[in-house]
């Protein structure tokens, strides 16, 4: 259970201390948790395994994304999480590979303090390592916010969000650091927008390299 | 025999248009369609819209009800939009409850257009009475950006509401509505999404159709409201650098000025 | 109640305005019939009493759909579209004669009070007297084991719902090229008393179906589609209470009108037609 950044969160500029553990249940293919602060999400990877036949794709594999709120079902607002989780993982999986096949990604939320929908993707995509499905790139989210005076602040948590006019979240890929995906709320400025973008690219370098820990740490019982 | 290469090959078939700038129907790259406005055509509605954008129509109805408050708002009235994408507008589509690309899409419009009208307005009486706009957006044609166009159809429709005065007698509590004073609603924003579609992971369609949207490997909206950024929604999909979301957030600029005027025109045009 | 959360709810309870509304116009619901001689009163919209309301019909116009239809009576408004036969899901006999599927929808705000977005008992008995009315026209052996989904929605209602969706359904199919005997174009015809008013408006439907409960007289609305060539007649749906002479009156007056709409939905599929063809034309020449 150890700190693997081991940074304060207090500072504006640094991400809160991200947690995470590989293997944590027993049936999925690959699982993690992650936690970012006090936010947390859990994540499960099946694949790849039999299709529906009516989502079957001849060429590649079908990749699904399951979203599970804390408790109740999903409802409506859930659903853009949902797709965004989906289309990101999509785009990571070498789908190619698996042909007339499902891969099942699930994400359930744990807490919500802020940035969860960074925090599930995270999550989401240590899994689909820790199953050993091959993929393009691996993709690191993170979460910022605009507030009032317009300031960008790195991964806020509630009490911080609470004083903002947006907050936006951006997944970037791990070769070129490019913006596989991109979702925000409220109203802001194109320049602040770069300047988020640009603050959270920076952080998703720390992300990536927590990544590798993670593989080094974990590297005997992946196989 | 373009027809059947088409279907034998149909990412083919775009390369090969695209090679030359150009999109199999006549538009280059970032050129847009063709956006048409009506409003007021449903009688039965308070507020309604019919919105074009090329061959994709969406029709936007509100009805005005009365309800009671949510006991933690008290002073808030109700906006429920919801997209319905029913089987008639497209085969991918069947009978029963919204698809998760319906629910996906009401979500996406309910969170930019969260701000156009301020709840508070929409409250008669605290705790005891609010409006409650029940917003039904029904896509007729699927070809593409119909999220594009139910924003449109929305923002449209909003400014074509007059809601009767209302008074709440809180001795009978009962309302009195007096159905000749209507004034209309205030609208803060106006928000306009523009979709784009990015084929081969290079090339950016503004504008997509249904087919581009099918073959394209990532897409994106951006909702903007003047100089201001409503949205960047990028669900995933093929990576992008920076200088391509600027393009793309520019063209979306130009275009929400367009349409906004397009919209003051045809409400303009109508005698209201 | 089961909340449905694949839609954004409004709260629970929740009533249309107009229930509490006071309006400085006089609603005299039914004066306009009583006092003058019924046969050469004008109704409330300026029609004679056996005067149809103008109509507009228009295909093609859903580009995804194999064939569509438009279909305008003043308020009422009606589009359709009809898609490619596809094997009927889970049937595990082969049956000798394609089916037709059809739904038919109210937009929740198409009608003076929200309708809810599920189908509900009126809508699903609309559906199978579409279904009961296309049938006859439609050469259903030429597509054994398949269906042809028929999808209608109202977008406004203002009396006359189902004769407009049957007409625009029939224009419809016709529009996807579904092989058929005849079109098939229908009618309404509301009575109230010694009064008959063709193409009832909602206010004048609801008229002949509540007034005359209390008393014997003849009340109730027809609604007959016909297969305008074969002077046919494939479906007749009435409701109320009215003499057998009544009937067969009622009955002459139907099938004039659906010979009259007959023509116009002929016009209308053969100008599609030429459009297609001139449109065809130009990308051949450029």
């Amino acid at each position: 259970m150890a700190d693997m950044s081991g940074q304060a969160s207090g500072e504006d500029h640094k991400l809160r201390p991200f947690y995470c553990e590989l293997n944590v249940l027993s049936r999925p293919d690959g699982s993690a948790i992650v936690t970012q602060g006090e936010t947390a999400a859990i994540a499960g990877v099946y694949g790849p395994i039999e299709v529906k036949p009516n989502k079957i794709h001849i060429e590649k594999a079908t990749v699904e994304g399951i979203y599970r709120p804390k408790s109740g079902l999903p409802c409506v607002s859930d659903r853009l999480c949902e797709t965004t989780l989906q289309n990101t993982f999509e785009a990571a999986v070498l789908t190619s590979q698996y042909p007339r096949t499902l891969i099942s990604i699930s994400v359930q939320e744990m807490q919500d303090s802020g940035g969860l929908l960074a925090c599930a993707i995270n999550a989401g995509c240590l899994a689909l390592m820790n199953s050993g499905l091959s993929m393009k790139f691996l993709v690191a989210a993170v979460h910022c916010m605009i507030n009032k005076t317009g300031e960008v602040i790195l991964d806020p948590d509630n009490k911080q969000l609470k004083d903002s006019c947006a907050s936006l979240m951006f997944a970037f890929d791990n070769v070129d650091k490019n913006i596989v995906s991109s979702s925000t709320h409220g109203r802001f400025t194109e320049a602040q927008y770069q300047e988020a973008l640009l603050r959270c690219r920076t952080a998703s370098t720390e992300i990536f390299q927590l990544y590798r820990d993670m593989v080094k740490k974990y590297a005997p019982t992946m196989g | 025999m373009a027809a059947q290469y088409k279907t034998i090959h149909p990412v083919k078939y775009y390369r090969d248009f695209l090679a030359h700038d150009l999109r199999p129907d006549g538009r280059s790259p970032d050129k847009t369609r063709n956006v048409t406005v009506n409003v007021n055509s449903i009688s039965t509605a308070d507020g309604s819209s019919t919105v074009r954008i090329g061959n994709t129509t969406v029709i936007c109805g509100i009805k005005a009800e009365l309800g009671k408050p949510k006991p933690d708002e008290p002073e808030c009235g109700f906006m429920v939009p919801n997209v319905e994408l029913p089987p008639l507008c497209s085969p991918l589509f069947r009978p029963g409850p919204p698809s998760e690309e319906a629910q996906a899409m009401t979500c996406f419009v309910s969170q930019a257009t969260s701000d156009m009208v301020d709840l508070k307005e929409l409250c008669v009486s605290t705790d005891n009475l609010a409006w409650v706009l029940h917003i039904d957006m029904i896509c007729l044609d699927y070809d593409g950006c119909v999220q594009d166009a139910c924003l449109i159809a929305l923002s449209a429709a909003l400014r074509t509401v007059k809601l009767p005065k209302v008074e709440y007698d809180a001795e009978t509590k009962l309302p009195s509505v007096s159905l000749d004073e209507r004034a209309d609603l205030h609208v803060k924003s106006s928000p306009v999404s523009t979709s784009f579609a990015v084929f081969d992971d290079e090339i950016i369609l503004s504008d997509p159709t249904g087919e581009e949207e099918n073959l394209s490997s990532a897409k994106l909206s951006v909702v903007t409201d003047g100089e201001v950024i409503l949205s960047v929604h990028k669900p995933g999909g093929s990576a992008l650098s920076e200088t391509q979301l600027q393009d793309c957030i520019s063209v979306a600029k130009d275009r929400a000025n367009l349409v906004n005027e397009l919209i003051n025109v045809a409400l303009s045009s109508v005698d209201r | 109640m089961p909340t449905d959360n694949r839609r954004i709810q409004g709260p629970e309870i929740s009533t249309p305005y107009c229930v509490f509304g006071s309006s400085t116009e006089n609603e005299d619901e039914d004066g306009c019939f009583k006092s003058t001689d019924p046969l050469s009163s004008t109704r409330k919209d300026g029609r004679a009493l056996l005067e149809h309301r103008k109509i507009y019909m228009k295909t093609g116009v859903v580009s995804q759909a194999k064939g569509s239809a438009y279909i305008e009576l003043n308020n009422t408004k009606v589009i359709c579209s009809v898609f490619d036969p596809r094997e009927i899901p889970n049937r595990v006999e082969y049956s000798q004669h394609g089916e037709l599927f059809c739904v038919l929808k109210f937009a929740p705000f198409s009608c003076t009070t929200r309708r809810s977005h599920q189908q509900d008992a009126e809508e699903k008995e609309l559906s199978l007297n579409l279904k009961r009315a296309l049938e006859p026209a439609v050469c259903r052996h030429e597509f054994p084991n398949f269906q042809v989904d028929i999808y209608v929605l109202i977008l406004e209602s203002d009396g006359g719902s189902l004769a407009a969706s049957i007409t625009c359904a029939g224009l419809a199919l016709a529009d996807a090229h579904v092989p058929m005997y005849d079109l098939v174009t229908a009618a309404s015809l509301g009575v109230a008393g010694d009064v008959l008013m063709k193409d009832p408006s909602e206010e004048e439907e609801k008229l002949c179906s509540q007034h005359f409960e209390r008393s014997n007289l003849n009340h109730g609305l027809i609604t007959v589609s016909l297969m305008g060539a074969h002077t046919q007649i494939t479906q007749v749906w009435q409701t109320g209470s009215m003499t057998t002479t009544c009937v067969s009156e009622s009955l002459t007056h139907l099938i004039q009108s659906c010979e009259e709409t007959y023509p116009i939905a002929q016009r209308c599929l053969v100008k599609s037609v030429v459009d297609t063809i001139s449109k065809k034309k130009v990308p051949e020449q450029s």
